[in-house]
């Protein structure tokens, strides 16, 4: 009888967790979310209209059509360009997630599993926005951009997937897997200045 | 107590009252060596000067000595190196460096010493080092140039020197939004983010001073009845409080880009001996603001006189900041000699000071009565002259020419005063070139200024107090209105009287002798100027080159308008005629940490990671760069030390029983929708829409031009979604030619498709007894015999109790092999499952050096064959190509000269004497032809030792190579020296059959 695969975490966070830089209590707190299933939606030609209107029966919620993300019952749709959406979900293996999707969408979306494809991190804190000042050329100013926003854009030349969930500003951040280690160096550095705490999730 | 009694009076020129110096704090430092005291508040140079040292350097070309002329960023003259070993940094503007306390600086260009400096000598050469020397003097003999001219100049001239150490501190990057930025925060500066923060803007106010103010900091002048500073200091008091406004000191705004965005240097740890923990020494901004209201200021301009460079010379403005902000005298007997008004405040401020002002020598024949009368008991020489300085490490004596007579005076130090220029600079960055005042006698911003910028103040030409004021509060306001759209709020304005700025310029103290110095950074002279004129290079931009005027760190701030004053009187035209050179970023020198921010060493660039990556570090392998990717490039255990060793028992292993190697680091891209067959049919030029589900196929693409852009296996997961492979390298690439294609070409397809590339940790299982390990990997009842899963077989599956895994049959390396994908996740601990379970098989993991091997024994092309000149027909691969269908770049590759029987084809290569090394790069040459690149036949594109062979193979393109099997030609490698016979073999070396894979 051999043993279940054990995961690992993207940015390797198992290493780093406690506290990081000068102040404390810390302004900025960060966890890894690995719990998030994530799979990329895109609308069949045409079917964008259809897609909302079943989006809306299944999951009860309006499918965004602008930059923003749309949460109800665990479920949540985040825009990520035209006719393109994240959608999570928590506490459920991808692959599962995936085959609900398509089952619900078939015909008008096509739904692929991105559970490791993306790492999530939830970043949290006063000096969140000092942060992603550091390398996001995007205004996160709340006259700018409140909770429910999403964008699509680059920190330190690896593109990222944020959403804002709450006012403190609480965000989180999907990137490419590979690239986690290289985003993970940046934020460290960047936070430090603000007192980081890194923890479990 | 006595080292404060010591400090004040190695202060001796410390003034006893005033000033915005904390005298309570003593800071220590040292200049040359010296060990001496300032306060808190002083920069280097009003330290220096408080401790009456004014010879501070040496000039860059004939090592004149050189003192402080300036009080700010537009410092030509007192250039340091600061701090020692890693943090030494050259050539630091003594006025603008904070005093700290353990503050060390030294002077440069000089040897052995400051005072003593023997490279003094070039001034008996000055005559062979004027204008244009470079190109006449050291012309001949040509050869000499590179090898004797050219290190000499080098060794003799330059500054300071870099610290040739790795830089021990961070820099980094930040953006910041604002409706309004606010560029200095002096008068017009401060009163605009004043009513810009109560419009309710979002405001951000830069200066480059440490200290807000500007010029209020360093005048004697009141705003409604208080004095200017203090008047500054409740502004920023207010708009700190506001939330909407952010005031940044030690802020330049250096450059302004298209679309609002503004380049920003903070000089966040400068004025520390070093940075504080998780604090950058510098930081780089870029301010994306809706309107800019520019309040640069103006920068005083010399006056050009014999003599002018002697240290105690400096201009006026400057000496008043001194006296007023550091409480520092600049000298005790001391003369004023200007072209305008503003030279009689420094008299009058000096004065007040107490100095002895000897002189004011007023070039005017006549002043306003009303001028005269604030300085009762002052020599005036109206009408007059400075034609000679003397003196030796500092000025001692001035000769005044008045009309016919001369007369000589004593003093210790000269104030220099010849009127403002505007800091026009910025307006400039985006193409606008400035327009000429007479008035002023400078210029100042014309048309063309960046999109959303107002000038405002001084930068406009403004240059009373009153009026900075009155403009920068209609600048602050306008600005806010437009980019909030909020309506106009009345404002309130402080009230100052405006004061006295009549000028008559004068550039150039003419017909006198002995070096006037223009250009006091690059040591250009009046007569340099003459002589560049009377050569043919007096149009502005050949006269900046040929001169190297205002190419200096300074830019010329305090040279270029007296030169082209000069200029224009030789040519006999108007300055504006004359034009200007271009004002191009950055406005003053910005360090290249700061522009490179978080991205050096290890992070230059971001590095993607495999999901086996800890795993393969715990394993001790050696990784390689690949594209963006870290990969492990061979496992050496432990005593191995030879990396072909390595890489030839891996490759071994795999031949003899079975090795794995993450392979995740290919492009995966996930295509799906009713059309996506026909869409990858377009792209491919074989056919993909036939391909059963539970196939792979292995397709080429092609670019418009017809050459071949990337390989790899499609696999066909369900009648609508196909799972496509790329290059490591090219998979970029590919998914944006699929999105042009997409979006651009064929927007009727209704397919989807996104990249998967990473959601997927990916190994390779090969070997003879790879299907072995594969049954120990899998969940039952998963059949993996060779009628289940046949040769190019794909299929979805589980492995280890129920991880969702998809298994390919495919072979890269020619033996029986499978790719097994699963969740990235677990992709570190299948490698370690992959080895406990593999042990008894003799399992190796392996790296891309022996993958590399294997593929080029079957003759599979990769990178080097794929290197866009080739097209399908040179790989081999012209037979895939589809004559039922049409496909990208189908039409380009029956060119006749792609398919011209004469181009090189792709074939293999083995060396006629088998211990022989063969080299990657090597040209083709027939046996008897010499080695010239006419007579080249084509190269070796890649080699490898083979382990199974013995000895070294190749891949490469040849003409005619298929019809050439068995000839023997040279492959000459120029590069390293080698010159082999080589047989044109066969490319695939190992089971040309393909038996293995399909066993």
């Amino acid at each position: 009888m051999v043993n279940r695969l054990a995961p690992s975490s993207a940015f390797g966070l198992v290493h780093r967790l406690g506290h990081h830089g000068a102040v404390r209590p810390a302004r900025i707190a960060v966890c890894e979310r690995t719990d998030l299933a994530l799979a990329s939606v895109i609308a069949r030609r045409h079917a964008e209209r259809a897609l909302a209107t079943r989006i809306a029966d299944t999951f009860a919620l309006a499918l965004p059509v602008t930059p923003h993300r749309c949460e109800a019952g665990g479920v949540a749709f985040i825009w990520a360009g035209p006719g393109q959406w994240l959608a999570t979900a928590g506490g459920e293996p991808g692959h599962r997630f995936e085959a609900r999707l398509r089952k619900a969408l078939a015909g008008l979306a096509s739904v692929c599993d991105q559970s490791d494809g993306r790492a999530i991190l939830h970043i949290a804190g006063p000096r969140a926005r000092d942060l992603f000042a550091k390398g996001l050329p995007v205004d996160l100013d709340p006259s700018v951009m409140q909770p429910g926003a999403t964008l699509v854009s680059a920190v330190a030349h690896i593109g990222i997937h944020l959403w804002q969930l709450d006012a403190l500003p609480t965000y989180e951040c999907a990137v490419a897997r590979s690239y986690a280690h290289s985003l993970w160096h940046w934020l460290e550095a960047s936070a430090a200045e603000f007192g980081l705490t890194v923890a479990p999730e | 107590m006595l080292d404060k009694t010591r400090s004040r009076l190695r202060q001796a020129f410390r003034l006893d009252g005033g000033g915005l110096i904390d005298r309570a704090t003593a800071l220590h430092f040292s200049f040359d060596g010296r060990q001496l005291t300032g306060h808190a508040g002083d920069t280097l140079a009003s330290a220096l000067i408080a401790n009456g040292v004014h010879l501070v350097g040496r000039s860059f070309k004939y090592h004149r000595p050189r003192g402080i002329f300036t009080a700010g960023s537009d410092e030509p003259n007192a250039l340091v190196e600061l701090r020692s070993a890693a943090r030494r940094e050259p050539n630091t503007r003594a006025t603008t460096v904070e005093l700290y306390d353990g503050l060390e600086a030294t002077s440069q260009n000089r040897w052995p010493s400051l005072e003593f400096d023997l490279m003094a000598v070039n001034s008996l050469f000055a005559p062979l080092l004027g204008a244009g020397f470079y190109y006449k003097t050291f012309m001949w003999p040509a050869a000499f140039w590179e090898k004797v001219y050219e290190p000499l100049i080098r060794r003799a001239a330059g500054l300071g020197r870099a610290s040739r150490l790795p830089d021990p501190d961070t820099y980094e990057q930040a953006y910041a939004f604002c409706d309004v930025l606010v560029i200095g925060a002096g008068p017009a500066g401060l009163a605009a983010a004043l009513a810009a923060g109560r419009a309710g803007a979002r405001v951000i106010l830069c200066d480059e001073d440490s200290r807000p103010g500007g010029r209020l900091l360093s005048e004697r002048c009141e705003i409604g009845g208080e004095p200017g500073h203090v008047w500054a200091d409740a502004t920023v008091a207010e708009l700190e409080s506001m939330p909407s406004v952010r005031v940044m000191p030690r802020c330049t705004v250096f450059g302004v880009y298209d679309g609002g965005v503004h380049a920003v240097v903070e000089r966040v740890s400068d004025h520390l001996p070093v940075p504080p923990p998780h604090q950058p020494r510098q930081r780089l901004w870029r301010v994306v603001a809706k309107r800019t209201v520019l309040a640069a200021g103006a920068t005083e301009r010399p006056i050009v006189f014999p003599g002018n460079d002697r240290p105690g010379v400096m201009l006026a403005s400057a000496m008043r900041a001194y006296a007023n902000r550091f409480a520092a005298a600049p000298g005790r007997r001391v003369a004023v000699f200007t072209a305008s008004d503003d030279g009689w405040r420094t008299a009058i401020d000096l004065a007040a000071a107490g100095a002895e002002v000897v002189a004011l020598i007023d070039a005017r024949p006549a002043v306003a009565p009303e001028l005269r009368a604030r300085l009762p008991g002052v020599r005036l020489m109206q009408g007059s002259q400075v034609v000679a300085t003397a003196g030796g490490q500092r000025i001692g004596s001035i000769t005044v020419r008045s009309g016919a007579a001369t007369e000589t005076l004593v003093v210790d130090s000269l104030a220099v005063s010849g009127g403002w220029n505007p800091a026009v600079h910025l307006t400039c960055h985006l193409g606008g070139r400035p327009v000429w005042s007479e008035n002023l006698a400078a210029f100042v911003p014309g048309a063309g200024l960046p999109p959303g910028m107002t000038v405002a103040g001084a930068a406009s030409g403004a240059l009373t107090l009153a009026r900075c004021l009155t403009d920068g509060t209609q600048a602050g306001s306008d600005a806010a209105a437009e980019a909030t759209g909020h309506a106009r709020k009345p404002t309130t304005l402080a009230r100052s009287d405006d004061e006295a700025c009549a000028i008559s310029p004068l550039w150039h103290v003419a017909g006198s002798t002995g070096k006037a110095f223009v250009d006091l950074q690059h040591d250009v002279t009046a007569d340099d100027i003459v002589l560049a004129h009377r050569e043919g290079f007096g149009a502005v931009e050949h006269l900046k080159r040929y001169t190297t005027l205002g190419m200096a760190t300074d830019q010329g701030k305090t040279a270029n308008l007296p030169a082209l004053g000069i200029v224009a009187a030789l040519a006999g035209r108007a300055i504006p005629d004359l034009g200007t050179t271009t004002f191009r970023p950055p406005y003053t020198p910005v360090a290249i940490g700061a522009l490179t921010g978080h991205h050096r060493g290890k992070s230059f660039r971001p590095t993607r990671r495999t999901p086996t990556h800890a795993w393969a570090e715990e394993q001790g392998a050696v990784f390689v760069e690949t594209g963006p990717w870290l990969r492990a490039q061979y496992f050496p255990p432990p005593g191995e030390t030879d990396w072909l060793a390595t890489v030839s028992r891996e490759v071994r292993t795999v031949r003899s029983t079975v090795g794995f190697c993450d392979v995740s680091t290919l492009g995966k891209i996930d295509v799906q929708g009713p059309d996506a067959g026909t869409f990858l049919d377009r792209l491919y030029i074989n056919t993909l829409s036939t391909l059963p589900v539970g196939r792979a196929r292995y397709g080429v693409m092609l670019r418009e031009d017809g050459f071949v852009l990337d390989d790899g296996t499609t696999a066909r997961l369900a009648a609508d979604r196909f799972f496509m492979t790329t290059t490591t390298a090219n998979a970029g690439r590919v998914y944006q030619h699929m999105q042009f294609c997409h979006q651009v070409l064929w927007p009727e397809l209704d397919v989807q498709f996104t990249s998967v590339s990473d959601q997927w940790a990916q190994f390779s299982i090969a070997g003879p007894s790879a299907r072995e390990l594969l049954s120990l990997v899998v969940d039952a009842p998963f059949d993996v015999s060779d009628a289940a899963l046949p040769f190019m077989a794909a299929t979805e599956s589980t492995i280890q109790r129920g991880v969702p895994a998809r298994i390919f049959r495919i072979s890269f390396s020619g033996e029986l092999a499978y790719e097994i994908a699963i969740p990235a996740r677990y992709g570190e601990a299948f490698a370690a499952r992959l080895m406990q379970l593999g042990r008894r098989l003799g399992v190796t993991p392996y790296g891309t050096e022996a993958l590399a091997v294997m593929r080029i024994e079957k003759g599979h092309v990769a990178g080097t064959e794929i290197d866009g000149r080739t097209t399908a027909r040179d790989l081999g691969l012209g037979r895939m190509m589809s004559s039922k269908k049409d496909c990208i770049g189908r039409t380009m590759a029956s060119r006749p000269a792609l398919l011209d029987p004469d181009r090189p084809a792709f074939v293999g290569f083995k060396p006629v004497d088998a211990t022989a090394r063969l080299r990657a790069g090597a040209h083709l040459i027939p046996c008897r032809a010499a080695a010239t690149a006419a007579n080249g036949q084509g190269v070796v594109t890649s080699v490898a030792f083979s382990p199974a062979l013995g000895h070294w193979i190749g891949l490469g393109l040849i003409a005619r190579g298929p019809q050439r099997l068995g000839e023997i030609v040279r492959a000459v490698d120029p590069v390293r020296g080698g010159d082999i016979e080589v047989e044109i073999a066969a490319p695939c070396f190992i089971d040309p059959e393909g038996v293995r894979q399909r066993g």
